[in-house]
C-alpha cells in the first residue's frame, strides 16, 4: 500500500492503495464514480477514457503509481461544464449515443480533440476517436456530432 | 511478497533494479494488459515492480552534437508533437495504437517490449538509433538493431533499464515507410517496410533497408545495403531482380497468428520492388 496523491475532479485527494491498482477500479470502487465504464479492460475500446492533465487516457491501463500529482477529470466533473453541454447537445440531436456505454469515453475523447484542434476535419475526428469503439451507432452520427459541436462550440474548448 | 517501487529519481530506480527480476512499468499500456486480472482486482505481478513514470529527469527531448536524445519516459504523444523528431518516426508513432494509448505509452517501452510486431523498432533501426542502457554499474550504448534477440527477448541485463534513445544525425535525402495491418487503429503490423537512401548526382551514396514483423526481429542486411553504393539509378534498376532475390534469402519470414510465411514473403518482396522501381 502507498499513499497516492492526485487531483480528482478539481480536488486534491490522497488515497491509500496498492500502486498497481488500476485507476478505473479506484474511480469506480473507491470514489463511486461509475460514469467511467469498463469495456475491454485492455486499451482497445476507450469506454474507460478520462482526462489526465487535459489529455485522453485509458483508465484501465493506468496504474495508480502513474497518476501521482496528475489531474484527473472524469465525466462526472466534465458534465458540469459548458463544453459538455455543447457536445451533449450535438450527440443527442444527431443520435451519437444509443445504449450509452461508449458515450462517457466518447465525449471525453471528443473534448480532448476539440481542445487540441477546435476545427478538426472528418479524417482527424476519425483518427482521434479510433481508440473509442461503439457497437450501436455505426460512428457516422458520432463524427457528425463532433463536427456540429466544433461549429457551435467556438471558443468553448 | 512482491515489492513495488515508485521511483522519483534515476538513482533510486537503478538501486531498486540492482537486485534483479523486476518488471519495469513506464506508461503501463503493455504491462497492464499482460498482467491483467478480472475487473476490480489487482493486476497479477509475479516479480517486483518498478514504476518509472515519476522520474522527471527521464522526460526530455534534446539536441546536441551527437543527435537527438529522447528520455525514456517521454510519451509517444510528446514525441509526435516535437518537430525536431525525424518526420518518419513521428509518422510511424502516429500509427501505433490510438491517441488515448499514445498519451501514456513511451517509445522506450515499445522497444523494451521486443514484440515481434513492435512497430517503432523498424524506424529506430532505419535511423541507426542507439539505446543508452544504464544500471548501477554504469551506462553503455548499443545499436537498436542489436537490442532485440528473440520474441520478447532483449540484451537488457536484469539490473538495466533504457535511459534514453539517441537518433544520430543522418543526411539521407529520401525516406520511405509502409505498414500493412488489418485495422487502422490498434493495428498490429503484419509487416512493415522502411528504407532510406542518399542520392547524389544520380548515384546512391547510402542505403538502408529494414523489414519489420516478417520475422522475430527486423530483418536488415549490411552487405546487401553496401552493394547499392555507387550504383547509378539505371544500374540499380537493372539489378532489381537480383536484389529482390537476395533479400528473399535474408528475410526468413515466419508463420504466426497475424499472418503466414508465404503471405509475408510475397508482400515484403512486392514492397521492396515497388520501392526500388520508384527511385529516380
Ligand atoms: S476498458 Fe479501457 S480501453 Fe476498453
Ligand atoms: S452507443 Fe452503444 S456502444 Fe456506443
Amino acid at each position: 500500500m502507498e499513499k497516492i496523491k492526485f487531483n480528482l475532479n478539481g480536488k486534491d485527494v490522497s488515497i491509500e492503495v496498492d500502486p498497481s491498482s488500476r485507476l478505473i477500479d479506484v474511480l469506480r470502487l473507491n470514489y463511486g464514480l461509475t460514469g467511467t465504464k469498463e469495456g475491454c479492460g485492455e486499451g482497445s475500446c476507450g469506454a474507460c477514457v478520462v482526462l489526465m492533465d487535459g489529455r485522453s487516457v485509458n483508465s484501465c491501463l493506468l496504474p495508480m503509481a502513474n497518476v501521482i500529482n496528475h489531474k484527473i477529470v472524469t465525466i462526472e466533473e466534465f458534465s458540469k461544464s459548458k463544453a459538455y453541454e455543447c457536445i451533449k447537445e450535438a450527440f443527442s440531436s444527431l443520435g451519437g449515443s444509443q445504449c450509452g456505454f461508449c458515450t462517457p469515453g466518447m465525449i471525453i475523447a471528443s473534448y480532448a480533440l476539440l481542445k487540441k484542434n477546435p476545427h478538426p476535419s472528418e479524417e482527424e475526428i476519425r483518427e482521434h476517436l479510433s481508440g473509442n469503439l461503439c457497437r450501436c451507432t455505426g460512428y457516422e452520427a458520432i463524427v457528425s456530432a463532433v463536427i456540429l459541436a466544433s461549429k457551435k462550440g467556438e471558443g468553448l474548448w | 511478497m512482491v515489492k513495488k517501487c515508485i521511483a522519483t529519481s534515476l538513482n533510486e530506480a537503478l538501486l531498486f533494479l540492482k537486485d534483479g527480476e523486476v518488471t519495469i512499468v513506464s506508461g503501463g499500456t503493455d504491462v497492464m494488459v499482460q498482467r491483467r486480472n478480472v475487473a476490480g482486482e489487482l493486476p497479477l505481478h509475479d516479480k517486483n515492480v518498478l514504476y518509472l513514470k515519476n522520474v522527471k529527469e527521464l522526460y526530455y527531448i534534446k539536441e546536441d552534437g551527437d543527435g537527438l536524445h529522447i528520455g525514456a519516459e517521454t510519451s509517444m504523444s510528446d514525441i509526435i508533437a516535437d518537430k525536431r523528431v525525424p518526420k518518419i518516426l513521428r509518422e510511424c508513432l502516429e500509427e501505433i495504437a490510438s491517441v488515448n494509448i499514445r498519451n501514456s505509452a513511451t517509445l522506450a517501452g515499445n522497444i523494451a517490449n521486443a514484440s515481434p510486431a513492435g512497430d517503432s523498432i523498424v524506424i529506430d533501426n532505419l535511423l541507426d538509433a542507439k539505446l543508452k542502457l544504464s544500471s548501477v554499474r554504469g551506462s553503455r550504448f548499443v545499436d537498436a538493431k542489436d537490442f532485440v534477440i528473440g520474441v520478447r527477448k532483449t540484451i537488457l541485463e536484469k539490473d538495466e533499464l533504457i535511459e534514453e534513445i539517441v537518433f544520430p544525425r543522418r543526411d539521407y535525402n529520401h525516406l520511405y515507410w509502409k505498414k500493412v495491418g488489418s485495422r487502422k487503429a490498434d493495428s498490429i503490423a503484419k509487416l512493415s517496410f522502411a528504407a532510406a537512401y542518399k542520392l547524389n548526382k544520380n548515384k546512391i551514396e547510402k542505403m538502408r533497408i529494414v523489414f519489420g514483423s516478417v520475422s522475430i526481429k527486423p530483418a536488415q542486411n549490411k552487405s546487401l545495403e553496401d552493394e547499392f553504393i555507387g550504383l547509378s539509378v539505371d544500374e540499380l534498376k537493372a539489378k532489381i531482380p537480383y536484389f529482390v532475390d537476395s533479400y528473399r534469402q535474408v528475410i526468413s519470414p515466419i508463420d504466426d497468428q497475424r499472418s503466414t510465411k508465404k503471405y509475408r514473403e510475397i508482400v515484403a518482396m512486392n514492397l521492396l520492388r515497388e520501392f526500388l522501381e520508384n527511385i529516380k
